[in-house]
């Protein structure tokens, strides 16, 4: 008798306990998400040494070879990836994805540099939703 | 013959019309200068045409050059000699007299009013000289005097020519029921068979009656005697029936001028019929001559009323157009007589195709279109829009190799740019005019201008023509070694 009466209480309390946890994870996991991916730092530069972009800069000479596009996210909320779109005059001339993962994530995209890559270039970053999140300009020169 | 049966069945209501109108204005003009004379030089400089031409015909070179040189030489004596006259005939004319009316040889005047007027000044010896003008105009042979522009009475005129008036010495201009001039001097007569009874008064009537086709009424101060002056003849007036007959002689209301009127009618009607088959000839030798093929290379043009549409790429520029017609007519043309216009307002925004018919050539009459080359033009078509757009300095040369250009700023950063929305949905980026970057050194502020690609794309009203860039320039961080 004592048993049928402690059963459906264990049971009652276990499942309290089981939607309690869920609930915390829920809560935890949605509130890990309403921090939204922001772009922290975004600059050309001619390399990246020791994760940092090394002379940031607007114009660039084919004589260095390379150039990349740096950025940087602070917070990352969840793995996720973005796009460094390279235009130059207009055209699209290659379109980088690059995964990020929280907390926070660095990451860059690099160009080699030819004699007809001279004019004026622009990087288009987007988010994985399509979301434009800047626009770096810069000039390739001889 | 047949040909000339088919030339005349294709003759449009226009061309009649084309005829009948330069016929009628070839009549007026000879109705208006008939009996002036440079009339009679033009009619002299017109056979000096027809010979030429003949001579043309014949090949005789030297001929029709010299009657060239001559209708040349006569055509500007007619402008410097005959200005006088031809003035006078215009300034003559009412706007009637110019379309429909027809001037008759002299105008009504009050013959009885005249014939007392002459006995009373013959029965007191006054002396007087009366003008009848008839076609010519007696202000180009005399002196002129007072004008005066009275109406005619007896009163009038014996007050005229009573010796206490200033201008009794003088003629008076009697022109209808009116005395227009008064003192004036007329030319006096050369001629040495003259009776020695006729003094000054009479020399001046023959004088001006020698030149010009007046009747001159003459009553001599001495005698009282009356003598009417005409065509260098004079003739005593013995009673009134011989004063009344030359007056309505000369007026034209006598049997034999009504006759002279009929003759003139017909006259009229010759000169109208003359002047229709002058221009007809004229017409069939401009439009009906043998045909002559000619290809216009023709601007096509675009018209519409909707002033937001914009041509932005078409298939050609101009078209070739084959033409035919009469050989005269084909000389004669000029390239703005000719034409290709597309209407737009029904065009949509894309690319539109036009064929080119006759309603979309513009040729003169007489042309005739054979051939179009192409006979379509294709044309793309877009909307006049307004947009901002970012701009980017476009870069060249090279900084020392210390240096880098780290940061530059442009103000404004963006430009409003009006043009086609097709181009504009295109471009995403307007770029500045090459910046040489070789001499900067240091940071510091340029004026730069935008460049517009397109020929379609203009700066928008209100936006600045030039902008402001700003750079930034520092030491390069030289590579650590790894």
């Amino acid at each position: 008798m004592k048993y049928t009466i402690l059963l459906p209480i264990c049971i009652v309390l276990a499942l309290f306990s089981s939607a309690f946890s869920e609930e915390k994870e829920t809560y935890f996991a949605l509130h890990q998400d309403s921090q939204f991916l922001t772009l922290d730092h975004a600059s050309m530069c001619e390399a990246i040494k020791d994760y940092t972009p090394h002379n940031e800069a607007v114009v660039f000479s084919t004589a260095i070879g390379k150039v990349s596009c740096f950025t940087s996210f602070d917070p990352v909320p969840r793995k996720t990836y973005i796009y460094h779109k390279w235009y130059y005059k207009d055209k699209l001339s290659t379109k980088k994805r690059l995964l990020l993962y929280p907390p926070r994530w660095s990451t860059y995209s690099s160009i080699q540099l030819r004699e007809t890559d001279i004019g004026p270039w622009r990087v288009e970053i987007y988010d994985d939703k399509g979301k434009l999140l800047k626009i770096l300009r810069f000039s390739i020169t001889e | 013959m047949e040909m000339f049966l088919s030339s005349i069945a294709s003759i449009r209501w226009q061309d009649i019309v084309d005829i009948l109108l330069l016929s009628y204005i070839l009549f007026r003009l000879y109705v208006i200068f008939r009996d002036t004379y440079a009339f009679r030089v033009i009619a002299g400089i017109a056979v000096l045409w027809i010979f030429q031409q003949f001579a043309i015909s014949l090949g005789l070179i030297l001929t029709s050059w010299a009657l060239r040189g001559i209708m040349a030489v006569a055509a500007l004596i007619i402008i410097i000699v005959f200005r006088n006259e031809i003035r006078n005939v215009l300034q003559g004319k009412n706007f009637q007299t110019f379309l429909w009316g027809f001037s008759h040889k002299g105008d009504l005047t009050p013959v009885e009013v005249i014939v007392k007027s002459i006995n009373a000044l013959s029965k007191k010896h006054i002396g007087a000289l009366l003008v009848f003008p008839a076609r010519d105009n007696p202000g180009d042979f005399v002196q002129p005097g007072i004008p005066w522009n009275g109406l005619l009475s007896g009163e009038m005129i014996t007050s005229v020519f009573l010796n206490s008036s200033p201008v009794h010495d003088g003629a008076a201009i009697i022109q209808g029921t009116r005395i227009s001039e008064v003192g004036v001097i007329l030319p006096l007569s050369h001629r040495s068979d003259l009776p020695l009874r006729y003094g000054t008064r009479h020399r001046a009537a023959l004088g001006l009656a020698e030149i010009s086709d007046a009747l001159i009424l003459v009553v001599s101060e001495e005698s009282g005697k009356v003598a009417a002056a005409k065509d260098a003849d004079f003739t005593e007036i013995t009673d009134d029936d011989v004063l009344v007959r030359i007056l309505q002689k000369h007026a034209g209301s006598s049997e034999k001028a009504k006759w002279e009127i009929k003759k003139e009618t017909l006259k009229l009607c010759a000169a109208a019929l003359a002047s229709f088959i002058f221009i007809t000839s004229l017409w069939f030798s401009f439009s009906r001559g043998p045909d002559t093929f000619i290809t216009l290379d023709t601007p096509v043009e675009y018209t519409t009323r909707a002033s937001k549409l914009e041509i932005i790429d078409t298939s050609v520029n101009t078209v070739s157009l084959q033409l035919s017609g009469p050989e005269t007519l084909i000389k004669a043309m000029r390239p703005e007589q000719v034409g290709v216009r597309l209407d737009l307002d029904k065009a949509v925004v894309g690319l539109n195709t036009f064929p080119i018919t006759l309603d979309t050539i513009k040729l003169p009459p007489g042309i005739f279109l054979k051939k179009v080359t192409p006979p379509v033009v294709e044309a793309t078509i877009d909307i006049a829009t307004t947009k901002e757009i970012p701009l980017q300095a476009d870069l060249t040369g090279k900084l020392p190799e210390n240096l880098i250009l780290t940061e530059i700023v442009t103000e404004p950063d963006k430009i409003a740019v009006t043009g086609g929305n097709l181009i504009l949905e295109k471009i995403s980026t307007i770029y500045s005019k090459k910046i040489d970057i070789s001499d900067f050194s240091q940071s510091g502020k340029i004026e730069v201008e935008p460049l517009l690609n397109s020929i379609s794309l203009r700066i928008a009203p209100g936006s600045p023509e030039k902008f402001s860039l700003s750079y930034i320039i520092k030491e390069r961080v030289a590579a650590k070694e790894e």
